[in-house]
């Protein structure tokens, strides 16, 4: 518990390091500091409205890092939930614009599988290439984002295209009212039952069954895991499938619900706050919510911060930046034992 | 012919550039993927010392003092503060992205992008059509070279290889393998912001926000498919840079068929393509294994 306690203070002290170091850096370009810290406690938390907006962006947020924490549990760095994401909501949008028309007790599951199926797709093959050929999986899920990114241009800009569409960027037809699961920019109790559902879901499996206890196992010591009859490539690929499958899911809510549309480009730092959010909460599940809220916070910040405080929305991903720059850092305080800290090569 | 040479050297020496900062930092043990916001560091203050200061040697002389702070600061966090390598270098990705938007938006307000009166100096009609080379092209391969001479050839080079393989084999003759790091990360960091410069200033004369558009992190490939070696790793980006202009003939012949966002994705899935290879080929990557945690021992 004391152990627990100290990595929660850790990572706490580190977010508010980078907070500092970015107020630095805004004050040394000439913007306001402590107003940029108002607005987003304003943006964030400061409102009921506020609290909306927070949920709005965090529950897709903590599905995605959900999935990062299974996958970075098993020991594999799978780093393109961003691609996974896409891939998502690109399957369930082909489904749900392609069937439009049809009775929604049939479109909406069907939505959600290919959504799933997509996500899960996309981390399938760097999966099965490391497990097989022991291809890095920083190098081709990397690289699968930016693949992901430029598929995400030609369906919205070709087979999906909006012929109506005179918005700056390319974008599907709105889905159709009735698969809606939320109204525009905003949160809906359908999108938080699913979050709540998965979030237990993915709590039992790491913590109540052995593939929780094998991953986690396979994340720490490989040899162990062989040695306990367990297959470790099994186990990576399972990790790497979840990890998918879920921001597939991510990507499928953000469709059906607060963007309404597929549309080229969105969120592009969905998939890098979702891993600072699984390694900000030490890869527990339980401090993922937490913190998927904390950034979903700062997301909604980031829309007023160009209004409130003259800052650029870009003001956000320097604060996410300057977190994942220290978030890993375990030499403060000494002696911490935590997901990169029990790794220590014997010597 | 002569168009596809010049299209693939222009396209090409950004990413050498960059990769070869990349083989410094892979031979001392680390796996660097704050490339991409170096590149784009060295990119932006190229252009805005440039138009802000008055003169390419104060732009190019900016990015390289910001460079090397950056990778310092990198250094810092993961050797003192113990940070994992390729988290804080997404997040010095990140730092540099953001950064150079803000700073842009600082000066110019809610502008996409800037442009130079001027690029870095050019060979010149003397050459005929090559002449629109710029100085930083010609001088690739000396850099190419002088890293492999670095690395290959000198006490010093063989003391760094030390330090990533086998860190406790080299403190235990007395190197000191942070110190080692340090040097190989600001060393990196003056190439990148030769490489971002080369992309901003070498052919377009414009800076604008994520112009890096994943380079960094191709060169980043292109050290593991070039197994670390300064030659190879400058091979597997040239092949990169060929895929690249490969991809924009092909756009221009089959434009009409092919969807450009797919020839646009070929040097990405090249590098996929590349890495599985030299993967197969090594037996694996080393990494995952470790996370590409630094090693002391």
């Amino acid at each position: 518990m004391i152990g627990y306690l100290t990595q929660v203070i850790r990572a706490i002290a580190f977010v508010f390091i980078a907070l500092l170091l970015c107020g630095v850096i805004f004050e040394f370009a000439g913007f306001s500091a402590p107003l940029m810290f108002q607005s987003i406690a304003d943006g964030a938390f400061l409102s009921v409205r506020a609290w909306e907006n927070s949920l709005r962006w965090g529950l897709p947020l903590f599905l995605t890092a959900l999935g990062v924490v299974i996958s970075f549990r098993c020991g594999f760095f799978n780093i393109g939930a961003q691609g996974q994401f896409y891939m998502g909501a690109i399957a369930a949008t082909f489904v749900a614009d392609g069937l439009n028309g049809a009775p929604a007790v049939l479109v909406m599951p069907l939505t959600f599988a290919a959504g799933i199926l997509g996500g899960a797709v996309w981390a399938l093959w760097p999966g099965l290439l490391r497990v097989r050929s022991g291809t890095d999986e920083v190098i081709t899920t990397l690289m699968g984002n930016f693949i992901a990114g430029l598929f995400l241009v030609y369906v919205t800009s070709g087979p999906l295209k909006d012929p109506s569409g005179t918005g700056q960027a390319a974008s599907s037809r709105p889905i159709g009212e009735a698969y809606r699961i939320a109204a525009t920019s905003s949160i809906s109790p359908a999108i938080i039952v699913i979050a709540v559902l998965v979030g237990v879901g993915m709590w039992v499996l790491v913590n109540r069954t052995s593939f929780g206890v094998l991953s986690s196992l396979a994340g720490r010591n490989p040899i162990m895991v062989v040695w306990q009859g367990a297959r470790l490539s099994r186990l990576g690929l399972a990790g790497f499938v979840i990890g998918g499958a879920l921001a597939g899911l991510a990507g499928t809510i953000e469709v059906l619900g607060p963007i309404g549309r597929l549309s080229s480009g969105m969120l592009p730092t969905h998939g890098f706050t979702a891993i600072l959010i699984a390694l900000v909460a030490n890869l527990s599940v339980l401090a993922t919510a937490v913190v998927a809220l904390f950034f979903g916070g700062l997301a909604a910040a980031g829309l007023y911060l160009p209004v409130l405080a003259g800052l650029p929305a870009a003001a956000i991903d320097i604060i996410n930046a300057a977190i994942a720059l220290f978030i890993t850092a375990r030499a403060w305080p000494k002696r911490l034992t935590g997901l990169f800290g029990s790794r220590q090569d014997a010597g | 012919m002569d168009e596809t040479i010049i299209a693939i050297l222009r396209s090409g020496t950004p990413l050498v550039y960059v990769t070869l900062a990349g083989v410094l930092a892979q031979r001392a043990g680390i796996w660097h993927l704050g490339l991409e916001g170096l590149m784009i560091i060295g990119a932006c203050s190229a252009v805005l010392g440039l138009v802000q200061g008055g003169s390419i040697i104060v732009g190019l002389g900016i990015g390289i003092v910001l460079c090397v702070l950056a990778s310092a600061l990198l250094w810092f966090v993961i050797e003192k503060l113990r940070a994992n390598p390729i988290i804080a270098g997404l997040g010095l990705t990140g730092l540099g992205l953001g950064g150079t938007d803000l700073a842009v938006q600082a000066i110019y307000g809610s502008q996409a992008s800037v442009n130079a009166p001027h690029g870095l100096p050019r060979l010149g009609p003397a050459f005929g059509e090559y002449g629109v080379l710029s100085i930083l092209v010609v001088l690739m391969p000396v850099a190419v070279i002088a890293v492999w001479i670095l690395t290959r050839r000198t006490r010093w080079g063989l003391q760094l290889a030390a330090c990533g393989e086998h860190p406790f084999a080299a403190r235990s003759v007395g190197v000191n393998p942070a110190r080692m790091r340090l040097a190989a990360l600001c060393l990196g960091g003056v190439l990148c912001a030769l490489g971002g410069a080369e992309l901003s200033m070498g052919s377009l004369q414009i800076f604008a926000y994520g112009m890096t558009a994943g380079r960094g992190f191709m060169a980043f490939a292109a050290v593991i498919f070039g197994g670390g070696n300064p030659l190879g790793a400058t091979g597997a980006a040239f092949f990169f840079a060929i895929v690249g202009a490969l991809g924009i003939r092909a756009q221009l012949l089959f434009g009409e068929r092919v969807p450009p966002d797919f020839l646009l994705a070929l040097p990405y899935v090249a590098t996929v393509i590349g890495v599985w290879i030299s993967g197969k080929l090594r037996g694996g990557a080393k990494a995952a294994a470790s996370f590409g945690e630094l090693r002391d021992y």
